[in-house]
Formats: C-alpha cells, sequence, structure tokens
C-alpha cells in the first residue's frame, strides 16, 4: 500500500473515534439529563478536553498530509471533508458540554409535564440518530444514508418553531415552571443546532464521496 | 550499536578550483530515509559521492573535512571497503549487460572474486530479489540477460544488486528521474521496506518526492547545507527563509 | 520560361542521380574483377596435396604450399601474441586517460605508426632484430608484423571503450570493485565485440603484408616450425614464386594467391558475423 493510503487510513479510524466519543459524550449528557446525574454529567465536561485534544490531532494530521502528500481528487476532498467534519464534532461536543454544565448548575430535575408538552426527549433522541447516521455513512460510505440526515433534521426544526408558542401556553398555566422553560428553551435551540452540524456533516460527506456540493441549496432525500 | 551512522563535520568539496560543498556538518541517523533535495548545481550530488569517495575518481576533484561512518574517518579506510559497506545506485538504470538477472544480482561478489557456494548464491539471488519485490516477477527468468525489463523494473534490479552486497548506508542519486510515475511509485514503496534494515540517503531534485518518503530532509543551496530537519517540519513551517522559498516553488 | 529552367534543374539532378550509381557500382568492379580472375587462375591448382606439400626442386611437378601455409600461420599467430595484449591494454589506458601527456604522446605515435610505410618498419625490424643475432627468423617477422598490426588493436580497443557510458564503469566501482577488475571484468566484456572486430581486422591486415617480411623472415624451402630460423610465408612465396621463371612455381603461386584471398575474405566476413553476435545491447 502506498504511504498516503495508509495515513489516509489511519486519519479516517482517528475521525470515527473522535466520532464515537462525541456520540456518547451526547448520550451521557442525555442520561444525565433525564435521571439528574451529576457525577455522569461532571464525567462528560472532564471529558471535553479529549474532544478539543482530538481535534487539535485532527487537524495536524491534515496539515500534515496536505503538505507532505499534495493529495489530489478523492483524496484532497477526503481530506477537506474531514477537516470540516472535525470542527463541527467539536462544536457537538461543546453543545454536550454545554447540557451537561446545566445539569451540575440546576437545582432539581425537569418538570415531567414540561418535558413532555416541549417533546424535547423525541428532539433529543432524533438528534442523537443523526449524528449516529453520519457516522454510518462515513464509515461505510454510504451516500444515501448522508442523504436521509437531511430528512430528519425536519423534525428538529418543528420542535425548535414550535417550542416558543408551547411553552408559553404551559407557562400560563404553571408560572412556576418559569426559570427550568428558560432552560428549557435554551437546550432546544442547542440541540437544533447539534441538528445543523449534523446536517452539515452530512453535506462534507456527500462532498467527499459524490463531489457534490449541497451546501446552501435545497436537499432532496 | 551507534544510532548516528553517518557523521560530517567542517565538509567541503571542490572540483580544481571550483568549490562545490562548503562547510557540511551533518548527522545521520540509523535506518532513517533522509532525502537532500536542491535546486541544480547545490551540490548535493556533489556530496552525495562525498560519502562513498566516488567523487576523488573524477580528475581534479578533492575534498577535505571529517565524513565518518560508524565514527571510522570514511578518508582513511580504504576505499573499496567503503564502498562495501555503502552502496549506490543511479540515475539510469545500469546492470550489466553482458550479465544475466542472477549474475547481475551476484555481480558484487562474482566480479570481485569472491566464491561461493552454489546454495549460498541462490540464498542471496533470492533474498535480494525479494526485497525489491521483484522475485515473482523474474524468477523464471533469472537466466536471461535484462534487456527486457521496464525501466522501473532494472532500478529495482540495480538495488537488489546493490542490497546484495549487504551494506550499511544506501546512497541513491536521482534513482526515479528516468522512470516513468508508476514504476517511480513502485520504487518509492520499496524505501519504506528498505529503511528497516538499510540507512537510506537519497539526493533528487523533486521535493514532492522529497515529501512523500522521507523521514528528515536537508536542504542545499549554492553548495552549502541551509537546513536539516524532519520532514514534517520542513514542509509545513520551515525555519529558514531560503527553504520556504524553495519549497513554494518562488525560486526561478 | 520558368518551367524549362525547372525541367533543365531536374534534369540534370537525375543526371547526376546517375552519376552516383554508376561510380559506386565502379567501386565494386575491382574487387569483382580480381576475385573472378584470382579464382579462375587458382582454382585448378588447388587439391589436398597442394595443401599438405612442400615445393618440389625445380622440374618436377607436383609440390604445394604446406611450408608456406604453417609459416604463415606461425608468424601470424606469435604476431598476435604479440601484439594483442599490449594494444588492448594501451587502448584501454588511452580511453582512461583522454588527457594526460602520456596519453597525447601515445596517440600521436599511434597515428604516425599506422602510416610508416611497411618495408621501413621490415628495414627497421632488420636492423633490431636480424643483424645483432645474425640470421633471418620467424620471431623478428613477427616482431615487424606485431609493430604493424598494433596501431589498428589500439585503435580499434580506445574507440570501442570510448562508446561505453560512462555509468557502467560507476556500477562496478560502486560495487568495491578495484579498477584492474572494473576493466577486466566489465569494461572488456561488455565491449568485447569491438575489440574482436578490431583484432581480426589488424590479423587481415597484415596476413597479406609482404614487405616486412623480406628482410626478417626471409623465406624457407622447407617446412619448419623454427622461430628462430628463417620461415616461409604465403605473400613470401607468391612475391618469389611468381616472378621465377619456372612455370610449375607459377602455379605454386596462383594457388597461395587464391588461398590468401580466401583467407582474408573469410576473415573479414567472420568478423562481421561475429561483431553482430557478440554485440552487447547498451
Amino acid at each position: 500500500m502506498a504511504q498516503i493510503e495508509t495515513e489516509l487510513q489511519l486519519l479516517k479510524s482517528e475521525a470515527i473515534n473522535m466520532w464515537t466519543l462525541v456520540n456518547s459524550q451526547l448520550n451521557k449528557a442525555r442520561e444525565a439529563f433525564l435521571t439528574f446525574d451529576k457525577d455522569l454529567a461532571r464525567e462528560v465536561v472532564l471529558k471535553e478536553k479529549r474532544v478539543n485534544g482530538s481535534e487539535l490531532k485532527i487537524d495536524r494530521d491534515c496539515e500534515n498530509i496536505f503538505a507532505l502528500f499534495c493529495p489530489v481528487a478523492i483524496d484532497l476532498r477526503f481530506l477537506l471533508a474531514v477537516l470540516k467534519i472535525n470542527s463541527n464534532l467539536e462544536r457537538i461536543g461543546d453543545i454536550a458540554e454545554g447540557i451537561a454544565k446545566y445539569v451540575i448548575d440546576a437545582e432539581a430535575p425537569f418538570s415531567k409535564e414540561l418535558l413532555e408538552v416541549s417533546r424535547v426527549l423525541p428532539m433529543y433522541e432524533e438528534a442523537v440518530g443523526m449524528l449516529e447516521d453520519t457516522q454510518s455513512a462515513f464509515e461505510k460510505e454510504d451516500t444515501i444514508l448522508a442523504r436521509g440526515v437531511f430528512k430528519r433534521d425536519d423534525l428538529l426544526d418543528a420542535v425548535n418553531k414550535s417550542s416558543n408558542k408551547v411553552l408559553e401556553a404551559h407557562l400560563k398555566a404553571h408560572p412556576e415552571d418559569t426559570a427550568q422553560a428558560l432552560w428549557l428553551i435554551s437546550i432546544i435551540r442547542r440541540l437544533e443546532r447539534v441538528g445543523d452540524q449534523a446536517k452539515n456533516v452530512a453535506e462534507e460527506i456527500i462532498f467527499y464521496l459524490e463531489a457534490k456540493v449541497l451546501k446552501h441549496s435545497k436537499k432532496f432525500a | 550499536m551507534e544510532s548516528t551512522v553517518i557523521k560530517s563535520r567542517n565538509f567541503n568539496a571542490s572540483f580544481g578550483s571550483n568549490h562545490v560543498v562548503k562547510n557540511v556538518n551533518i548527522d545521520i541517523p540509523r535506518n532513517h530515509v533522509i532525502a537532500v533535495m536542491g535546486p541544480s548545481g547545490c551540490g548535493k550530488t556533489t556530496y552525495l559521492r562525498c560519502i562513498n569517495r566516488m567523487h576523488e575518481l573524477i580528475p581534479g576533484a578533492t575534498c577535505e573535512g571529517e565524513m565518518k561512518l560508524n565514527e571510522e574517518d570514511v578518508y582513511q579506510m580504504h576505499p573499496i571497503f567503503v564502498r562495501l559497506k555503502i552502496g549506490m545506485v543511479f540515475q539510469r538504470p545500469n546492470p550489466f549487460p553482458n550479465l544475466s538477472i542472477y549474475d547481475n544480482v551476484i555481480a558484487g561478489y562474482k566480479l570481485n572474486g569472491i566464491k561461493l557456494p552454489k546454495a549460498e548464491r541462490d540464498r542471496i539471488v533470492e533474498h535480494s530479489l525479494t526485497r525489491v519485490a521483484l522475485w515473482n516477477e523474474v524468477k523464471d527468468s533469472l537466466n536471461k540477460k535484462g534487456s527486457f525489463l521496464s525501466g522501473g523494473q532494472q532500478q529495482r534490479l540495480c538495488i537488489a544488486r546493490a542490497v546484495a552486497m549487504e551494506p550499511e548506508v544506501l546512497l541513491f542519486d536521482e534513482p526515479t528521474s528516468a522512470l516513468d510515475p508508476i514504476s517511480t511509485s513502485t520504487v518509492e514503496e520499496l524505501f519504506h521496506e528498505l529503511k528497516v534494515n538499510y540507512t537510506l540517503i537519497i539526493v533528487t531534485h523533486n521535493m514532492q518526492q522529497a515529501a512523500r518518503v522521507s523521514d528528515k530532509t536537508a536542504f542545499f543551496f549554492l553548495g552549502e547545507l541551509v537546513e536539516y530537519d524532519d520532514t514534517k517540519i520542513m514542509f509545513t513551517n520551515p525555519k529558514d527563509n531560503r527553504t520556504q522559498n524553495y519549497i513554494t516553488g518562488r525560486f526561478s | 520560361m520558368q518551367a524549362s529552367n525547372v525541367k533543365f534543374r531536374l534534369g540534370k539532378s537525375y543526371g547526376f542521380q546517375i552519376l552516383t550509381y554508376v561510380l559506386a557500382f565502379a567501386c565494386v568492379v575491382p574487387l569483382i574483377a580480381i576475385l573472378f580472375f584470382i579464382i579462375r587462375a587458382g582454382v585448378t591448382k588447388i587439391n589436398w596435396h597442394f595443401l599438405v606439400n612442400i615445393p618440389k626442386p625445380v622440374g618436377e611437378t607436383g609440390g604445394g604450399i604446406a611450408n608456406a601455409l604453417v609459416g604463415s600461420i606461425l608468424i601470424i599467430l606469435v604476431a598476435s601474441v604479440i601484439a594483442i595484449p599490449i594494444g588492448i591494454l594501451a587502448g584501454v589506458y588511452l580511453s582512461e586517460n583522454r588527457k594526460s601527456r602520456l596519453a597525447y604522446w601515445c596517440r600521436l605515435s599511434t597515428d604516425i605508426l599506422q602510416g610508416v610505410p611497411s618495408i621501413v618498419i621490415g628495414i627497421v625490424a632488420y636492423f633490431w632484430l636480424v643483424k645483432p643475432f645474425g640470421k633471418f627468423s620467424a620471431l623478428s617477422g613477427s616482431a615487424a608484423l606485431a609493430i604493424m598490426m598494433l596501431p589498428i588493436v589500439i585503435r580499434s580497443t580506445e574507440e570501442t571503450l570510448k562508446l561505453l557510458p560512462d555509468t557502467l564503469k560507476e556500477a562496478a566501482l560502486a560495487l568495491g570493485m578495484p579498477f584492474h577488475r572494473v576493466i577486466f571484468k566489465v569494461i572488456i566484456p561488455v565491449g568485447i565485440s569491438g575489440i574482436l572486430s578490431g583484432v581480426m581486422l589488424s590479423i587481415a591486415r597484415i596476413t597479406g603484408e609482404t614487405a616486412p617480411l623480406l628482410f626478417t623472415a626471409f623465406g624457407n624451402p622447407y617446412l619448419s616450425t623454427n622461430l628462430t630460423q628463417p620461415m616461409q610465408s604465403l605473400p613470401l612465396l607468391i612475391f618469389n614464386y611468381a616472378t621465377s621463371p619456372y612455370n610449375e612455381w607459377h602455379d605454386l603461386a596462383w594457388g597461395a594467391s587464391l588461398i590468401l584471398l580466401l583467407w582474408v575474405l573469410f576473415l573479414n566476413i567472420f568478423t562481421k558475423i561475429v561483431t553482430r553476435k557478440w554485440k552487447v545491447q547498451l
């Protein structure tokens, strides 16, 4: 195998490791959120260092491969995609850390009714699912799976859009939940951003595999 | 075992009054691939030829300074012994045209009058040809002359010939500049496998090749060693401006 | 006016072409004439008897050229043994040292030697090798012929080796070969076809040389293999017998001429075949 192939394989497995890490961060944050487990939340915050370190390493490795091997065609697209996916994943990691930090700071768990009415839990599930889909699409080089991610974002958009109205209605009935409602809005916004990041990742995967630029264009599943 | 295999201190070389290599100080670590690059006329090939004492064969060529192989000064040793320990592969593939492939590989022994039993000779030929990934391609035509081989195969045959002498260091003088791209990449893949057993010093005017294959790179310019560092650092953030200008192609 | 001008020039060109063909043909004619003439004159004289007997005394029929045949072979053999090693080594020296003073003088001497008349070489050999020892000998004849062979062998060896690429020598040196092995095991074997052709051409050249042998080998009516005694050789026999007044001896001369001619012819053809077969494709 040529040297560049070895390097690209190593980079691919590093990227997949980062994906797994960020995935587990997101899942743990959700677990902590649901069960109000402050220890788990602290774990997530500590592990954020690893996510940042991983991002720096992948950036450096990409720079080295560019400098030493002058890649072209699919190799070039792969590296460009990995660079962008790298920063997208790191931001998702930041979001997971943010959610975990809330759990640490919160005084009491969320009211069940609030959670139900805002549909934040299905939204979270969907966001995690989108991230897992992008990881599979990257590993298996499956563009159909990647395209499927765009459709899944619809649910997140719907929840986000309706959240204001829904929470306003809920607060009229239960004004004591105001503080929690404000936090919840913030979490919903963040989860919506996770969806956006996942969409960006899917765009990059399609760019790498098919050389099609789907950024800023209407996407069809 | 000493980890620096070749050491140069204040090394100079000239052709008559033409001072081509100026005050080179370099340490070459064992089992590494070192690329030597630079524009034409920068002294890199001359320096390479000084390592195995081929430079002095040119009439009027002189050199001075320290050149040590494993702490022994190369210029105090007999040139024959130096060349037995330091092999060389040239720019144009040059297998001996009157010898078969088998005889070419053990030419270093046979033509030097070193008699070996047939089993030993067979072993050396098979071992060397396997090392250069040529064994499967030629094992049925060992007794034919090498003229039917392609350029890349001939160059690998020359590498096998050098490897058969079990040297410590292998010098390559622009080994792929006369080859087509596919043969070039076959030969480049070899360098990675060869460095397990030998130390390789490769002169190349192809920067991308230097970047692809080497662990450390030395940049020569107008006879001086301008920069010598890990290849990764050389190509992402060189310390000397001249190196940066050369790598980015801003020289004419 | 243009058309007629062009026609004239075309005609001139065509005429010139015809002229070159005719003249080229004219070069071949002498060779064919000689071959034809000698074959016709000599072919009837040749038989086994002719080849194994020495000339009979005048008046007797029969007889042959055995002594001249053996003599020629021996003299040429000894001359080759002297000239070939010296010539090849000198050629090697000249191809390795283009610029030294010795090389300059060596080349100059070789060129001059090539132009020295063969009779002068014969006379010099007489003064050096015949007079001091007081007798004619085959050895002195060989020495004279060797001097004539040298320039051809030296020149062709030098030219052959100069054409070999430097990379060949470099490859051998880089394998740790001492210089003498590089020359004998690599350079000379690769250039063997050119060197051999030079050697054979020089042999073909001296085969027919008469003048140097006049005062050195001198000639011998009997079959002799003693190098320190005078010896007969084909050109000498032809020279002496053709100008003699005896018809039997004329016959011998014709037969010998044919043998000599065939020898030179085959040597040249053989050289061409061997050169092509042994030529190493670089």
